[in-house]
């Protein structure tokens, strides 16, 4: 019994540092950050990976407006007011659908695991 | 010629499949299993014709004018039969009643094959009605042919392709096993055991699929990542997570007669799965790398494969629904163990799903367009990934039925794993590389634990622990090659010094730029050394460009120091100056050899069986 | 039972917290940019030297990005002298390029432009430029029509 209820408290312990460090967790480094901007004028390429002449000029551009002080969030929220969504391989939070499937899933399979524990305790 | 011989072919199977269902084929040929194997052979026909129009570069069709060119060498005449569309869907032809013949040396079951020689029959059709490979376009001399496309012309390209079609056709089998033993409700575990070995046969080479798929664009993209979360790579990985799934699930049927119901649909979803994955790269509908130009009509046909099969698996659900009890087993159990493992992959499986198609579904319902890549996935998919990791440590050792046993060890391997994470954190200092050593670590101790306990060492045994073991190395790998790689960007002047300090203390000279012609290419390269003092490591990256598109592409060169590498491509080559882009991939190869021992791991449990 | 119930309902408020978080982080994103970048008109002349005068410009104008290397302006290069024939004003955008090859371009081929400015890629940054050639119709500083891609005629018919 004790075992059961331990792994499930390790669980959920374990399963909040995860998810808090997922969501904490930001872009430091711009050659990172340019993995998540997608080059339109390629085939699902990001612009750190291309050559065109746009991902050079937005790399630069990026580069340029990282040493004047603005922050990889700040240069993201304009980015996607210029190009659009579509500029970014990170999608938007307010999709909601998108971003809480994951965690309502998370979510049921806690309730899963409950509620098995809790007819097995019964029994 | 040919163009006439693999439309009579087509023709010729298609008839006799006809007169085969309305049991006109009996007086004619009395052996049920005869008729099958002769049908299954002349399903195998056209493809093999395809490949010898290639090699001879018969030019009178249009497939071959469009895919390969006079002068490729004849390797890549003969991969360039499934370089494209209209191939491709063939050689998925091919597959399935490949598949069907060794099938048949096992089972012979006649309702069976008459279902996959069913769904063979579906894609025949489909070539047929909207991607003939054998159009006829009549002879002309002057033809040299369009030629298959550069990135396409590499070793593991011909390999690649051929390996994945075999993976998600071979879920064909456990497909037809599921719908029979539902149609029949004939649940024998005898049905169950052939079913487990057909996904594990499949899981080989979807495996191997991905990996050669991966490794491909790894050393021919030349983009330096290894996994892009492209809509081809995600549609891939959904059968190989639900064949996952599935042979943990079909343990359960087998060991202790429970999650039937689930078992066999998993088995239907399985194939369905691969099948859709097939129409969405194929429909064009998701730009992706992968994706060949075609029309909407293709689309319309896949989707109604699609929604038949669908309509299949919900109409045998109903069907036997009632026939089933519920199942019910002990918390503490294998059982309740790998049905959270089945629970964990089907999400994971339907999170990259779900990522997949949302592009699709914004552009249609919100009419935004967003793109969903890494950032997304890696946030989704790990989030599901991690809890299943640590369960993977403990849950092979659980015993069917009930666990009785104390499992005193628990919490000491717990805290010795958060130790050596810390510890970690404390000399790398990356996060994410001490969290995927607080998730593997139980899974090493306890693997080192199990070798000196007195549980039965057989194949079997070792073939699970070799499995999980490698997933383990391969997440390691992954995370330390994903934090600890970087880039340098090195820029060699005409009249500077031929020398660049790297970051790691080591010097990047720069040698001499050839320039020599090949038969359907020209190739321009680079010898570059990295030097520490006492060694020299060469690398010698390149562009080609090839004949007749006039395409340029970037050939990757590595240089292995140990388990880690070197990669370096050419980013720009003029008269007075060179760039090349050099990248540190740190414990890159750890990365391919667990994939290959994953690989081989569900090789040796299938070989035990046989 | 009660004691059991702490560590999951404090994992769901962590848990819930760190979503609202991760939430918040991006603030509202508007649609792409409509109005024409001020950057057009703190650029010098490159013939000249002097700023766009705005108002000389008048109500309607064209913005078009041009390079000496790339094959689709050239294509385009008629339609542009015809619409400076009708009168329209083109500002001209010269995106990246080399200043010698871009003069002989110029002298090669004709000047349909009303003003030129050289470009490092920052004006083409701010107008979300995806490649050359690309030109914007601007009416009252509102961008009315974006052509991606080289002019065709049936693109400036209704401004001829």
């Amino acid at each position: 019994m004790k075992i059961s209820s331990n792994i499930y408290k390790l669980i959920i312990i374990f399963i909040t540092i995860h998810v808090s460090a997922i969501s904490f967790a930001g872009v430091n480094e711009l050659s990172d950050y340019f993995k998540t901007i997608r080059c339109l004028v390629c085939e699902g390429q990001s612009i750190q990976e291309s050559d065109t002449e746009f991902a050079i000029n937005l790399k630069e551009q990026i580069q340029k407006k990282y040493n004047s002080g603005m922050t990889v969030n700040e240069i993201d929220v304009e980015l996607v007011k210029i190009y659009g969504e579509e500029i970014s391989f990170n999608p938007q939070k307010n999709h909601y659908l998108l971003w809480g499937t994951p965690l309502i899933i998370l979510f049921i399979i806690f309730i899963f695991i409950r509620n098995k524990i809790k007819f097995f305790k019964k029994t | 010629m040919i163009s006439l011989f693999g439309n009579g072919i087509i023709y010729v199977s298609l008839i006799l499949t006809v007169l085969f269902y309305v049991k006109l084929l009996k007086k004619l040929i009395p052996s049920e299993v005869l008729t099958l194997r002769i049908i299954y052979f002349i399903n195998l026909l056209p493809f093999i014709l395809l490949i010898y129009a290639f090699s001879i570069s018969d030019f009178t069709l249009l497939n071959v004018i469009e895919n390969s060119y006079i002068d490729d060498p004849l390797f890549y005449k003969v991969t360039s039969a499934w370089g494209s569309h209209e191939g491709s869907i063939l050689l998925w032809v091919f597959l399935i009643n490949l598949f069907g013949i060794f099938f048949l040396n096992k089972n012979r079951i006649v309702e069976i094959h008459k279902n996959i020689i069913f769904i063979s029959t579906l894609f025949l059709l489909y070539v047929m009605i909207s991607s003939n490979p054998f159009t006829y376009i009549g002879a002309n001399e002057e033809i040299l042919g369009l030629g298959l496309n550069p990135i396409l012309q590499h070793f593991l390209f011909v390999i690649h392709p051929p390996t994945l079609f075999l993976g998600y056709i071979g879920l064909v089998i456990p497909f037809v096993l599921s719908a029979h033993m539902l149609i029949k409700q004939d649940f024998s575990e005898k049905l169950f055991e052939e079913m487990l070995i057909w996904s594990k046969i499949s899981w080989f080479f979807l495996t191997a699929g991905i990996v050669l798929g991966s490794y491909w664009a790894y050393s021919e993209l030349g983009w330096g990542g290894w996994w892009f979360w492209d809509p081809v790579e995600n549609i891939s990985l959904i059968p190989w997570l639900l064949n996952t799934a599935l042979i943990h699930s079909l343990k359960v049927s087998i060991k202790s007669n429970q999650l039937k119901l689930w078992s066999l649909n998993l088995g239907l979803y399985c194939f369905i799965a691969s099948v859709f994955g097939t129409f969405l790269v194929r429909s064009n509908l998701i730009v992706s790398v992968h994706s060949f130009a075609t029309d909407p009509l293709r689309g319309l046909f896949l989707i109604i494969i699609i929604g038949y099969l669908l309509a299949i698996t919900v109409r045998l659900n109903i069907k036997s629904i009632s026939n089933f009890n519920e199942d019910s087993f002990n918390l503490f159990s294998k059982e309740s163990f790998l049905l959270l493992n089945n629970i964990f992959f089907i999400c994971s499986a339907l999170v990259v799903f779900i990522g997949t198609v949302y592009p699709l579904f914004s552009e249609m319902i919100l009419e935004t367009s967003v793109s969903v890549g890494a950032p997304y996935y890696n946030f989704a998919f790990n989030l599901l990934l991690a809890p299943l990791i640590l369960f993977m440590a403990f849950a092979p050792q659980i015993s069917w039925g009930k666990h009785e046993r104390k499992d005193k060890q628990l919490p000491y391997i717990l805290v010795l794993s958060l130790v050596i994470s810390l510890l970690s954190f404390y000399f790398f200092e990356n996060f994410y590389f001490a969290l995927s050593i607080f998730i593997t670590g139980p899974l090493f101790i306890k693997s080192i634990l199990v070798l000196n306990t007195n549980v039965k060492k057989n194949l079997n045994f070792y073939s699970q622990w070799l499995a999980h073991l490698s997933i383990g190395i391969f997440i390691i790998a992954a995370v330390y090659t994903e934090q600890f790689d970087y880039e340098e960007n090195l820029l060699f002047e005409k009249n500077s010094s031929n020398e660049i300090a790297l970051q790691n203390n080591k010097i990047a000279i720069i040698k001499n730029v050839k320039d020599e012609n090949f038969q359907n290419y020209q190739r321009i390269s680079v010898d570059l050394l990295i030097s520490d003092g006492q060694q020299n490591r060469q690398l010698s990256p390149s562009k080609n460009i090839y004949q007749p598109s006039g395409q340029v592409t970037n050939e990757v060169n590595t240089t292995n120091v140990l388990l880690s590498q070197y990669y370096a491509t050419i980013s720009t080559i003029e008269s007075d100056q060179v760039g090349i882009n050099l990248v540190y991939k740190p414990f890159i190869n750890l990365l391919w050899l667990s994939s290959i021992m994953l690989i081989f791991s569900i090789f040796l449990s299938i070989v035990k069986r046989k | 039972m009660k004691k059991n119930l702490i560590i999951p309902v404090m994992g769901v408020v962590v848990l819930a917290v760190c979503v609202l978080f991760y939430l918040n982080q991006t603030t509202d994103r508007n649609n792409k940019q409509e109005e024409i970048s001020n950057l057009v008109f703190e650029t010098p002349d490159f013939y000249d030297n002097e700023f766009i005068d705005e108002k000389a410009m008048g109500e309607f104008y064209v913005v078009n990005f041009f390079a000496s290397w790339c094959k689709p302006c050239l294509a385009e290069h008629p339609l542009l002298m015809e619409m400076k024939k009708q009168g329209i004003k083109i500002i001209g955008v010269n995106f990246r390029d080399d200043e010698e090859n871009f003069k002989e371009w110029i002298k090669e081929h004709g000047n349909p432009f009303e003003h030129i400015l050289r470009d490092d890629g920052t004006i083409a940054y701010e107008m979300g430029l995806i490649g050359v050639p690309e030109t914007y119709f601007i009416k009252n500083k509102i961008i009315q029509k974006k052509i991606q891609g080289p002019l065709f005629y049936e693109d400036i018919e209704q401004y001829l």
